[in-house]
């Protein structure tokens, strides 16, 4: 412990610079004058990211009245359907739609790299085999309690 | 990196919802033909409270004998989340949807100030966190509000007097879990809109943090599109 102290001591004083000063990144990069953060030539990982463009607001909110009907239309369901699987089928349905919505419109999944996306939505099938699974551990469960 | 981080929060809910769906389906429904009664008895809008009072015993009687509210059967949402703020009427599902609204309202909001942060206009980034962030409160108030409806019913995570023990157990769990989850967005969502008043993504030349706060928070609606339908519909 006591060989560490100085140690810790020495990296916070070299780091400080970097910790009080507004403009870290300039320094960090070794950059005397401000540079192009999204420059794609001049490669510089440390400032770097893509340039942001907008899709513009209209399909956000196409899918907000999308996610609104779902929404009405999810109690309206309730309240007109009997209760079971078919309802509950719907139901799920209707949830993994909205779902769809959110994650390729919200939070803009579409315009992503092909690899992300498929990074992104190929894991979901170990949630559907995690259903398959326990759902039909819970139908063993139903045929025990009527026993 | 947020991609990753939500992709491992969606892992541990969906876990949390598989769950309950598994001890949902190895219940029983609640009956249909006297939950038919029932709905005949107690249309939309009947004061419960005054129903209740005027013949308590005789009332929750009715209950039991029916056996809609039996440990054996799960309940019927419709007859547990039926409160409404500033009146005792059943109102069954309205609240929720309410809820539901301003969550998806808040997140439109977000949207709209990653969109503007795309542009660098940070009047609108300012303008559009604010109204985000009072959404969020305002879920979060609600889901208070009907936190206190649901224990001062008797519900507790270890006893539940609308059905089997695991259903107030598991609701407390899971919407406690994703109301956390919306709490720690709207502090995260505090600080970012802070830094925008601050004018620090203005000076860094981009408004990526705001895109990833907005990432979070969509990942909280999307959540409640499932704790949606799992508790409260199905």
């Amino acid at each position: 412990m006591a060989l560490c102290r100085p140690c810790l001591g020495i990296r916070i004083y070299l780091l400080l610079p970097y910790i009080v000063t507004f403009k870290s990144y300039h320094i960090m990069s070794n950059h005397k004058t401000p540079v192009d953060i999204h420059d794609e030539v001049n490669y510089d990982p440390t400032v770097w990211v893509p340039k942001a463009h907008s899709h513009g607001t209209k399909g956000l909110w196409k899918t907000f009245w999308i996610l609104l009907f779902l929404t009405v239309a999810d109690i309206g369901l309730y309240f007109t359907l009997d209760p079971g699987i078919f309802r509950n089928g719907i139901f799920i349905f209707l949830g993994v739609v909205k779902a769809a919505f959110i994650v390729y419109s919200f939070m803009h999944l579409t315009f992503e790299h092909k690899g992300l996306k498929k990074s992104i939505v190929l894991p979901m099938i170990f949630v559907i085999y995690l259903i398959v699974l326990m759902l039909s551990e819970a139908y063993y469960w139903l045929d025990l309690n009527w026993l | 990196m947020m991609w990753f981080f939500l992709l491992s929060d969606a892992f541990t809910f969906s876990s949390l919802l598989v769950g309950y769906a598994t001890v949902r389906f190895s219940f029983p429904q609640a009956n249909e033909t006297q939950m038919a009664e029932l709905r005949k008895e107690m249309p939309f809008g009947t004061d419960v409270h005054e129903m209740f009072h005027a013949n308590p015993d005789g009332f929750v009687g009715a209950m039991n004998d029916r056996g809609i509210f039996a440990e054996t059967q799960w309940p019927a949402p419709e007859l547990v989340f039926n409160h409404f703020p500033g009146h005792h009427l059943h109102w069954p599902l309205m609240f929720v949807s309410l809820m539901t609204f301003i969550l998806i309202m808040s997140s439109v909001t977000m949207v709209l100030a990653v969109e503007a942060g795309q542009r660098m206009e940070r009047k609108k980034v300012e303008i559009f966190m604010l109204l985000t962030i009072i959404g969020g409160l305002m879920f979060l108030g609600c889901q208070a509000w009907e936190w206190t409806k649901f224990i001062g019913e008797g519900a507790k995570l270890y006893t539940n007097p609308f059905g089997p023990v695991t259903f107030a157990a598991l609701f407390f769990l899971v919407t406690g879990f994703h109301g956390f989850h919306v709490l720690s967005g709207v502090v995260i969502n505090f600080i970012i809109y802070l830094n925008v008043l601050r004018g620090t993504y203005e000076e860094r030349g981009h408004y990526e943090m705001v895109e990833k706060v907005g990432l979070y928070w969509h990942f909280v609606d999307l959540v409640w599109v499932f704790v949606f339908t799992f508790f409260y519909l199905i």
